[in-house]
C-alpha cells in the first residue's frame, strides 16, 4: 500500500491495564490498514513493549503526568512512539535506556543482540523484582526496527520505526 | 497479577488414554489473561509434563506468579522422571518479562537434567520470531529442543 499516512496521537492514562487496551487497539487499527495480519501483530507488540516501559519507569507524582502514543504511517515506513514524563527519581532509568540503546548499536545485527541479551538473562541470578531490560532488544529485533530516544527537559520520548 | 490454580478438565470420551494422562500431578495456573493446563502423559518415554499456554501474559509482573508455578513444574518433572513439554501453540501474546521467566525455568530444567521441549505454531509469525530464536540455549544434544509445529 503506498498511499497510506496516517496518524494516532492519544494521551493516555498511565494504569497498567490500559497497555494491554491500547495493544490490542493498535493491532485492529493496523488490521484494517495493512493485509498482513502477521506484521501487524509485530506493530502492536511493539506498542506494548514501549508503553510497558514507559508505564515502569516514568516518574508519575507530578501534577498532571502526561504518558502519550503516537503512531504514525507514511509511505515506506511506520513509527510508534511513547512520551512519558521523567524527574529526578527515573533518573537511573533514563540512563539504562541510553545505555541500552548504545548497546543495541554496538551490534551488527539485532539478532545477536537479542541472543545476547537472552544470554545475559539466563546467566543472571534469579532474584525479585529483577528488570529484564529486554523489551527495547525485543522490539529491535522482532519488529526489525530503529529505536531511538530523545531527552527533553522533563520528557522522554522513545521511538520505534520500521521500515515496509 | 492475581492468580488461582485450576483443575484440569478431565478426558470426557474417559478413553484409555485418559488414565494415562493424569492432570493431577500438577495444577493448572490461571492468572489473568493467561491460562496454562498441565497434563501428564505416561503413554510415552520418558513421561511428559505438557503445560499448554493459551491467553495472553501481560502483567507486570508475571514472575510473581510463574516463577513458582515453574518451580513446582520442574519439581513435578523430576520426581516423575517426566520430560517438560511447554506448548505456546495457542497463545496469543506475551510480554518481555514473561519471556524473563520462561528462560528462568528452561536454566532450571537444564540445571536438574531434566528434557525440555518447545513447541510453537509455525505459521505464526511472532511465535516463530520469539520461539526460534530460543535456540541459543540449545547445547547441541536433546535435552532442550525448539519444534514447530
Amino acid at each position: 500500500m503506498r498511499n497510506f499516512n496516517f496518524l494516532i496521537d492519544l494521551p493516555v492514562r498511565s494504569e497498567w491495564a490500559n497497555v494491554e487496551l491500547l495493544r490490542i487497539s493498535i493491532l485492529n487499527c493496523f488490521t484494517v490498514i495493512f493485509a498482513d495480519l502477521q506484521g501487524c501483530h509485530t506493530f502492536a507488540m511493539i506498542a506494548g513493549e514501549l508503553l510497558e516501559n514507559a508505564i515502569k519507569y516514568g516518574q508519575w507524582d507530578k501534577a498532571e503526568p502526561l504518558l502519550r502514543l503516537r503512531v504514525w504511517g507514511e509511505p515506506h515506513h511506520v513509527s510508534i512512539e511513547v512520551e512519558n514524563p521523567i524527574g529526578d527519581g527515573s533518573q537511573p532509568a533514563v540512563q539504562e535506556l541510553t545505555r541500552t540503546l548504545e548497546w543495541l548499536d554496538g551490534f551488527s545485527d539485532r539478532e545477536s543482540a537479542y541472543r545476547a541479551r537472552l544470554l545475559d538473562i539466563a546467566a543472571s541470578p534469579r532474584e525479585q523484582g529483577r528488570k529484564s531490560r529486554l523489551g527495547l532488544a525485543r522490539i529491535a529485533y522482532e519488529g526489525n526496527c530503529n529505536v531511538s530516544a530523545q531527552i527533553m527537559g522533563d520528557t522522554v520520548r522513545v521511538t520505534a520505526m520500521m521500515e515496509l | 497479577m492475581t492468580s488461582s490454580q485450576t483443575a484440569n478438565p478431565t478426558d470426557p470420551a474417559g478413553s484409555a488414554n485418559a488414565s494415562q494422562t493424569r492432570p493431577e500431578t500438577l495444577e493448572g495456573l490461571h492468572a489473568g489473561d493467561l491460562r496454562i493446563d498441565s497434563q501428564l502423559d505416561t503413554t510415552v518415554t520418558p513421561p511428559a509434563l505438557r503445560l499448554l499456554w493459551t491467553g495472553r501474559s501481560s502483567d507486570r509482573h508475571p514472575a510473581s506468579v510463574l516463577d513458582p508455578y515453574f518451580v513446582k513444574a520442574v519439581a513435578a518433572a523430576v520426581a516423575r522422571s517426566a520430560a517438560i513439554e511447554l506448548h505456546f501453540e495457542k497463545l496469543d501474546h506475551f510480554n518481555s518479562s514473561t519471556i524473563t521467566s520462561v528462560i528462568q525455568m528452561i536454566q532450571d530444567a537444564l540445571e536438574r537434567k531434566v528434557r525440555i521441549t518447545i513447541f510453537y505454531d509455525h505459521q505464526l509469525k511472532w511465535q516463530k520470531l520469539s520461539f526460534d530464536v530460543l535456540r541459543v540455549f540449545a547445547k547441541g544434544d536433546d535435552v532442550f529442543q525448539i519444534k514447530a509445529v
